[in-house]
């Protein structure tokens, strides 16, 4: 087994072995299906819906490749508009979430072993039925005959001011948009926060240093990888969502999770639909690889 | 102890008859009596997949998905699928009650002949409104001046739901500046599109699904939507015993007629099943149960006898004759028709 | 040698131990401050709020999930005799149990490999389906299974659909765990000459076990739940309950649903209870 000269080898059987599985499954049903859609970006939309032929019979029928669809995306502002109003929405989304799931996070890691698996359970729960049943609960909570809207506009009324539709608005829609993506936050703060070693809290406080110090020198920092994921997490399912302010939104709450479902639902335009999944896909590797190099630079001040 | 529980439940949905007819229909688009009827009927099974609009049945069969034995598509979609060579033409020796159907709905611009498809039902896209509100404001509901007119809005505002549909929100624009449903000329698609952006900030939403409960619970007054919808919520609002009704009305400038028919899907390993549910369903009583269910319109003549005189009677859902000619059904858009309405409907969303 | 390793874990176990022992005494709990409860209590309640809602319309005497008018019975015998419901309940609880399983296997080996080898095309390939609009991988898959594969569209093109936007979930929370890890333990092990199999499964697995479990529930989560890729890869016949729901939100959601959702969340419960019970380990995270 300890025989020098197998190691390496070993070593590399064992590489191979352990990502060699995920990597073929991952190359199979992805990169092989993503590789048709941004060919599938390149060509004219079908008559009927899906993709022209590449190669046609008749002369008259439009055919082979194109960039067409590219163009057409930056011959004005009106798409690169939706792009910048949903990224704002989803860093939004992703703050809120943040402030929300870092003190919860916090209080789960430090209970009592005993009680931690079920206070996870219990922010997992309520995802375990469908996210849409959460969905039309708040279209109750915030719609104008609820508790909460008369109670807001009855105080709105005392101040003079003329009464508010919660529903179908932006709020509604971030505020939906928080709630079916909390846990995501809270999961990967809490499984960092967990498994920080008490000890360098208790030599903080040794040291004189008080709770609020404790917390921006020795907790925050430590949990970065955490925020990293979790806001990872939230921030980039957010801007394919389209269910939401659709059933939530106003009259001006369209995303870009919106134009991409019609473009394949609606206009029947695939070559567009997957030319917007790709710039999305692009705007969102920049903003990850971005945010990588500001994380790591915060982490070597940590 | 949980994995063989799962396994039974696979198998529930696998457990099969040899006789099953594959239909793709509409959510809640047939009694469930009427399904148990021709179950015994033909010793065989129905199996119900659903879709609550055109363009997702559409975008579904496009990319590839078969089985189907019969599909319910509303006329424009019928279009397209005869224009794809999508569909199975129809054998007549097999439809003796093929007569029961008025004749204004054969031979229609998008089947001519009737090659494909059998009249189903029919909804029509109107206005619905909270009667108390309305009258109480005053404002005339005859025409869709209504929905689009800021000086009637500024008595809604807040209130107002509109169709999440490009097609039927261009189409009500279109009518009420005095052009076809179906005109394609870009110019005129501007000015709907200037005249929505202008009605805009008044509106709630645009709702393709909620407003049915809105209406009913009087949160919104005023809606662009189906007449099934609107009947649905004139009858949840008396069974809850709010104090109004709510009422359809077919604005006087026209309005969009969508006829939805069944047609035999290509796929279908059973066409003499389908066939078969095609000639049941055109016997009046089971054609008059649908009507019953959901309100919809009753293309079937034979079915007039069996339908609740309140709904027969209904002018929203079985127009006179001089209502009849303002309606339209849609056409089916080209591809880049179609990308060019995209367009102007995320400038709609966005100004 | 692998008493050795065994005595040396042994030692390691316990140092931890004692540490946790005593600083949870006295000092851990005692950092849940007043403003902490609340901060976390509140984001309780707002993630119950809406569960309530639906848990008591469900028993509500009214088509309209709106007023309270009286309690009634009769929404469960609604969902009692649809079939249909039924059906789709039974096949989102399979395809969530098979797919969030297969991913929990391949995203921890996805996790450990991205942590420990640094393989870029790995590490890619496992963020690219997070990072791709939902809408646009289900398109693609459906594509791929229908034009590349020739797979009747069902159940297995769904399960198939499902691990892949799970692994992702699971494999970076399991590498987040091991990022903030002291290397010094797995090194400690392999200089003791244990092999990799032996480490993984004396040293790494115990201590990503939390991350593990946290990635399988997200990826049960991320399935039971998972509307848009699903709508895409269902075939003919085969239905899940966010379709299901779908289709009827699009006329008019009745309690029926609510229903359904409070007999899933009371079954998801039931389940994690029995299994609690049967192997208190899988949920205490033994390490």
């Amino acid at each position: 087994m300890g025989n020098k000269t197998t190691i390496p080898s070993a070593t590399r059987l064992t590489k191979w072995l352990v990502s060699g599985p995920p990597l073929l499954f991952l190359l199979l049903l992805v990169a092989a299906p993503g590789m048709i859609t941004v060919l599938a970006s390149f060509r004219y939309p079908g008559e009927f819906g899906g993709l022209a032929p590449l190669v046609a019979a008749d002369p008259q029928t439009l055919q082979g490749v194109t960039l067409e669809t590219y163009r057409f995306f930056f011959s004005d502002f009106i798409y690169a508009e939706v792009f910048v109003k949903s990224l704002f929405m989803a860093l939004a989304t992703t703050l809120i979430c943040l402030l929300m799931a870092y003190p919860l996070a916090l209080l789960i890691a430090h209970s009592p072993k005993k009680s931690r698996n079920l206070m996870v359970l219990l922010v997992v729960l309520p995802f375990t039925s469908n996210f849409l049943i959460g969905i039309y609960a708040w279209m109750i909570i915030l719609g104008p005959q609820s508790a909460l809207s008369q109670m807001l506009n009855g105080m709105l009324h005392l101040f003079g001011i003329a009464p508010v539709h919660l529903l179908f608005s932006p709020f509604a829609v971030l505020v939906a948009l928080v709630y079916a993506h909390l846990p995501f936050m809270v999961l990967p703060l809490y499984t960092n926060l967990e498994k920080h070693d008490p000890a360098l809290l208790d030599a903080a406080q040794d040291l004189g240093a008080n709770a609020w110090q404790r917390f921006w020198r020795v907790t925050f920092p430590l949990s970065q990888p955490g925020i990293f994921a979790g806001s990872a997490l939230v921030f980039i399912p957010v801007l394919g969502m389209f269910a939401i302010p659709e059933l939530l939104g106003g009259t001006g709450d369209m995303l870009v999770g919106n134009l991409i479902k019609e473009q394949f639902l609606g206009t029947r335009d695939w070559p567009f639909g997957s030319t917007l999944s790709i710039l999305l896909t692009v705007a969102v590797l920049l903003i990850v690889w971005l945010a990588v190099r500001l994380g790591g630079r915060g982490g070597r001040y940590a | 102890m949980i994995r063989p529980i799962l396994f039974l439940l696979l198998f529930i949905g696998h457990a099969q008859a040899a006789d099953v007819l594959h239909l793709y229909n509409w959510n809640n688009y047939i009694s469930d009596v009427t399904i148990a009827r021709f179950e015994t009927q033909c010793a065989c099974r129905v199996v119900q997949d659903y879709y609550s609009d055109n363009e997702e049945m559409l975008a579904k069969l496009a990319a590839g998905a078969t089985g189907y034995d019969l599909i319910v598509p509303t006329g424009n979609a019928v279009e397209s699928l005869v224009r794809q060579r999508a569909l199975r033409p129809l054998d007549k020796s097999q439809l003796p009650k093929l007569n029961n159907i008025d004749p204004a709905y054969l031979n229609t611009a998008f089947d001519p002949g009737n090659k494909y498809s059998v009249p189903y039902a029919y909804t029509l896209t109107l206005i619905g409104y909270n009667s108390a509100r309305l009258r109480e404001l005053n404002i005339p509901v005859d025409s869709w001046a209504a929905i689009f007119e800021p000086r009637h809005l500024e008595k809604l505002k807040g209130r107002v739901t509109v169709l999440d549909s490009q097609r039927e929100l261009l189409a009500a624009a279109l009518k009420y500046l005095g052009y076809s449903a179906n005109d394609t000329i870009e110019a005129h698609w501007k000015q709907a599109r200037d005249l929505i952006v202008r009605a805009k900030p008044y509106w709630a939403a645009f709702n393709a699904s909620s407003y049915i409960k809105e209406l009913t619970v009087g949160n919104i007054w005023l809606v662009h939507g189906y007449s099934s919808d609107i009947f649905q919520a004139d009858i949840d609002a008396q069974n809850a015993q709010r104090g109004f009704r709510i009422v359809a009305a077919i604005p006087k400038e026209g309005a969009v007629l969508a006829l939805d028919s069944m047609v035999l899907h290509k796929s279908g390993p059973r066409p003499d099943l389908a066939h078969r549910f095609i000639d049941f369903m055109l016997e009046g009583r089971n054609a008059a149960e649908l009507t019953n269910l959901i309100g919809s319109g009753n293309p079937n003549l034979d079915a007039r006898q069996y339908i609740q005189p309140e709904i027969a009677q209904n002018p929203a859902v079985f127009p006179d004759k001089t209502q009849q000619v303002k309606l339209e059904m849609l056409r089916d858009l080209d591809r880049h028709q179609r990308r060019v309405l995209s367009r102007i409907w995320t400038e709609i969303k966005l100004r | 040698m692998l008493k050795q390793i065994a005595i040396r874990l042994g030692r390691q176990k316990t140092t931890t131990k004692s540490l946790v022992v005593r600083s949870a005494g006295h000092r851990l709990t005692e950092r849940r401050g007043p403003w902490l409860w609340a901060a976390g209590l509140a984001a309780y309640a707002f993630l119950y709020l809406p569960l309530t809602i639906v848990v008591a319309y469900s028993f509500n005497d009214s088509r309209l999930n709106a007023e309270w008018v009286g309690f009634t019975l009769h929404w469960y015998r609604v969902l009692l005799e649809d079939e249909d419901m039924l059906v789709a309940a039974g096949n989102s609880l399979f395809i969530a149990t098979v797919a969030s399983l297969a991913a929990t296997v391949l995203g921890t080996m996805a996790g450990i490999a991205m942590h420990r080898y640094k393989l870029k095309v790995l590490t890619f390939m496992v963020l690219a389906p997070v990072a791709m609009p939902e809408i646009l991988l289900g398109v693609s898959l459906l594509l791929f299974f229908i034009q590349v594969l020739n797979l009747t569209l069902g159940l297995l093109s769904i399960v198939l659909a499902h691990i892949t936007f799970s692994i992702g979930f699971v494999a970076v929370i399991v590498q987040a765990r091991l990022a903030a890890m002291d290397e010094s333990l797995f090194e400690a092990a392999r200089d003791l000459g244990a092999s990799p199999w032996q480490t993984f499964r004396h040293v790494t697995f115990p201590l990503i076990l939390p991350a593990v479990i946290a990635g399988g529930l997200m990826a049960f989560t991320l399935s039971i739940d998972d509307f848009v890729i699903t709508f895409f890869t269902a075939g003919v016949g085969v239905q899940t309950l966010p379709l299901r729901i779908y289709s009827m939100i699009k006329i008019a959601v009745t309690p029926e649903v609510n229903a359904v959702s409070t007999l899933l969340m009371l079954l998801t419960l039931s389940l994690t209870v029995i299994a609690s019970r049967f192997a208190p380990d899988v949920l205490k995270g033994k390490s």
